[in-house]
């Protein structure tokens, strides 16, 4: 250990699910403790666990109550500790090969092998042909939110179970899923329309995570296609030349926003485009071009003056005004959700509720 | 008679450094190019704020003989915030280094750290355009594709979606000349593109494109300028954003930003925006063996003209 090593700690309640951990390096050494497990020996906890960088990203080294219970170990090959680096966009995970994609609300996407993948992720798809001219290429290369339903499938939030769209079996030939690795570097950011609800205020639904705020300033690009091209911030038929934007004035979900434009009349979204549109298919897209807030972001027990919070997790940077546009590379570590090569049974996060400390660090040599 | 080679009585010293180091591959910086620059004020918050009035309804409905006045119309304006933050990164260096190596190993690695501080300014700008800007897919070229490659009527669509949004333009164009092989260059708005498109817009040479040696007086153009289709100045660096295999058929999608006058801001901070540090060994432990060499910036960005920038998605015309 050295003058110019980093060292960290810290403390987080288990969701039951991997915990990413923000630090401002990648750490090459990690060491958590269950406090939970640790205090309550019950078989398949695990108290303990490390890594060291040359276990390489998915690795660790886990101590674990058998049934007796007493403390044994084993290692893990995956699903283990893992450090990022998101610093650089338009990075992503290794191809997948598709086996089928359904005709259904929301569409579910089968891969031919496990995919790996968790609730949340952001995936992106390419060659999605039956034959050159059926199957689903409309929805090629636009970022969607995952929900697993199993080691092979997950669920995209587009519905295809419309005409236009033939559903895809037999693992078509360039049919790929891959993880977006790093998404929300910066936020608020484009997000891209899946469905529209017009009305006296109008309800947008996204294909992943807005993450925008009450008080947001939108505008809508939304090409002839796909219908609802009123909402477009140009033209402007009152004012030639100035745009028309409108305001978040509800936020149901990550996924969906309520603005303030009266769509009563307006024409119906339609997300069907045929195939034979899709070279040259623009895909409908909302975007921030501002905010109406003043003040910092809502206190909620914890720092006085807290970050703004991108997908859920709270940014690196300090203060801001609700609704910014904010830098949101980050750099960390990941416990993962896996298990150790024998002990099948074990969680390296724990179950929810569990109690982990860590600490991690940063060594010269 | 015996001869008295190298191979018995070589040099003292078998190597001498050449006098010129070589040089390192840089990419060329566009978007810091094309981006308004702002400078925040020290003790101003975390915070950069925007305002952009709106335009009010031209009264065209006559007054008539009644007398009486019009409602007053109440002005709006939209307000655009951005968030500072703050980079850095540095070597420890031996003094050992220092004190043994032939080179002048402080003032390259000083210079290397100011690049590497511009590139992370340009690439900050780079990704969060990526981010933040809405796009179009090519539809104008062959391959069949989505976004196809790019044909000229893609370079015309987005010119003219940014002349009806009334974006700035540039450059107020090159006026023609009475040389052979050069023509005119229209009033432009910027493309920044990567430089694995050069070949595409050769090939639309004789349809549209005009190599920048081919303006009538090329001293206008700017260093990383590949050359212009109608409206659009296209420069090229090789840091440009790609999307590998992210297409509708798998092909590379490249991230073509086509912008005017003040459609990007970048925002520093009093000053901040580079501070070179160099910490003397004596700073370090109880033996005071290393020296710290660092940069430091502040940066925000904000998309200021929302309607004069598009990313004009596109593909390769082959694979």
């Amino acid at each position: 250990m050295t003058e110019y090593s980093r060292m960290a700690r810290g403390v987080f309640t288990s969701t039951g699910a991997a915990q990413v951990i923000y630090l401002p390096f990648e750490p090459n050494v990690i060491e958590i403790t269950n406090f939970t497990a640790a205090g309550t020996p019950a078989q398949n906890g695990v108290p303990f666990a490390s890594w060291d960088v040359s276990m390489g990203n998915g690795g660790g080294v886990i101590q674990a109550f058998n049934a007796t219970p007493v403390l044994t170990t084993d290692v893990m090959s995956a699903g283990g500790f893992s450090t990022f680096d998101a610093a650089l966009a338009l990075q992503y995970g290794a191809q997948q090969q598709i086996a089928s994609i359904s005709k259904a609300s929301p569409a579910v996407v089968t891969t031919a092998s496990a995919h790996g993948y968790s609730t949340g992720d952001i995936v992106i798809m390419q060659g999605l042909y039956q034959t050159t001219t059926t199957g689903m290429p409309q929805i090629c290369n636009i970022p969607f939110v995952v929900t697993v339903t199993g080691a092979t499938t997950f669920t995209i939030p587009w519905n295809t179970n419309q005409s236009n769209y033939t559903a895809l079996s037999a693992s078509p030939t360039g049919a790929f899923v891959k993880k977006v690795l790093y998404p929300f570097l910066y936020s608020p950011e484009v997000s891209y329309i899946s469905a529209v609800a017009t009305g006296t205020t109008t309800t947008i639904t996204t294909t992943a995570p807005h993450n925008m705020v009450v008080g947001q300033e939108v505008a809508f690009r939304i090409p002839s296609t796909w219908g609802t091209t009123q909402l477009n911030s140009l033209p402007n038929e009152v004012i030639p030349g100035s745009p028309i934007y409108g305001y978040v004035t509800a936020v149901g979900s990550t996924t969906q926003v309520t603005v303030n434009i009266d769509s009563s009349t307006y024409t119906a979204f339609n997300s069907n485009p045929t195939v034979a549109s899709v070279p040259g298919l623009t895909h409908p897209q909302m975007l921030s071009v501002g905010d109406i807030n003043s003040g910092g972001w809502p206190y909620t027990g914890a720092d006085l003056y807290p970050s703004p919070t991108v997908n859920g997790a709270t940014t690196i940077n300090g203060p801001s005004i609700y609704g910014a546009f904010v830098n949101n590379t980050r750099k960390g570590f990941i416990v993962g959700a896996g298990s150790g090569v024998t002990l099948t049974s074990t969680v390296l996060c724990g179950a929810a509720s569990d109690v982990l400390k860590w600490k991690a660090y940063r060594t010269d040599i | 008679m015996s001869i008295t080679t190298t191979g018995n009585l070589g040099p003292m010293i078998l190597q001498s450094l050449a006098p010129a180091m070589l040089y390192v591959p840089t990419p060329t910086m566009n978007y810091i190019t094309v981006a308004d620059k702002v400078s925040m004020p020290s003790n101003g918050g975390t915070t950069c704020r925007f305002m952009r009035p709106r335009a009010l309804v031209p009264p065209t409905v006559q007054l008539g003989n009644a007398g009486i006045d019009p409602p007053a119309q109440v002005p709006q304006r939209d307000i655009i915030d951005a968030q500072m933050a703050f980079f850095g990164t540095g070597c420890i260096i031996n003094e050992q280094v220092i004190l043994q190596d032939q080179e002048g190993v402080l003032a390259w690695v000083s210079e290397r750290l100011a690049v590497a501080m511009r590139q992370a300014e340009d690439l900050i700008l780079r990704d969060y355009i990526v981010s933040a800007a809405s796009t179009i897919n090519a539809g104008g070229g062959s391959n069949g594709d989505n976004p196809t490659n790019l044909g000229v009527s893609d370079f015309s669509l987005v010119a003219a979606t940014l002349d009806t949004n009334n974006a700035y333009k540039f450059m107020s164009g090159i006026e023609g000349e009475d040389k052979f092989g050069t023509g005119p260059v229209r009033s432009s708005y910027f493309m920044l593109t990567s430089t694995e498109l050069q070949p595409d817009f050769d090939g639309l040479t004789g349809s549209g494109f005009l190599s920048s040696w081919n303006y009538p007086n090329n001293t206008s153009a700017l260093p990383s300028e590949y050359g212009s289709v109608y409206n659009v100045r296209i420069l090229t660096s090789s840091e440009a954003p790609v999307a590998r295999a992210a297409s509708a058929n798998s092909r590379d999608v490249y991230y073509n930003t086509v912008l005017g006058k003040q459609a990007i801001t970048h925002i520093n901070q009093d000053g901040y925006s580079m501070n070179l540090i160099y910490r003397d060994p004596y700073y370090s432990g109880m033996l005071a063996q290393n020296a710290t060499l660092a940069v430091k910036f502040a940066q925000a960005q904000a998309i200021t003209q929302d309607t004069a920038i598009r990313n004009l998605l596109c593909t390769r015309s082959g694979n």
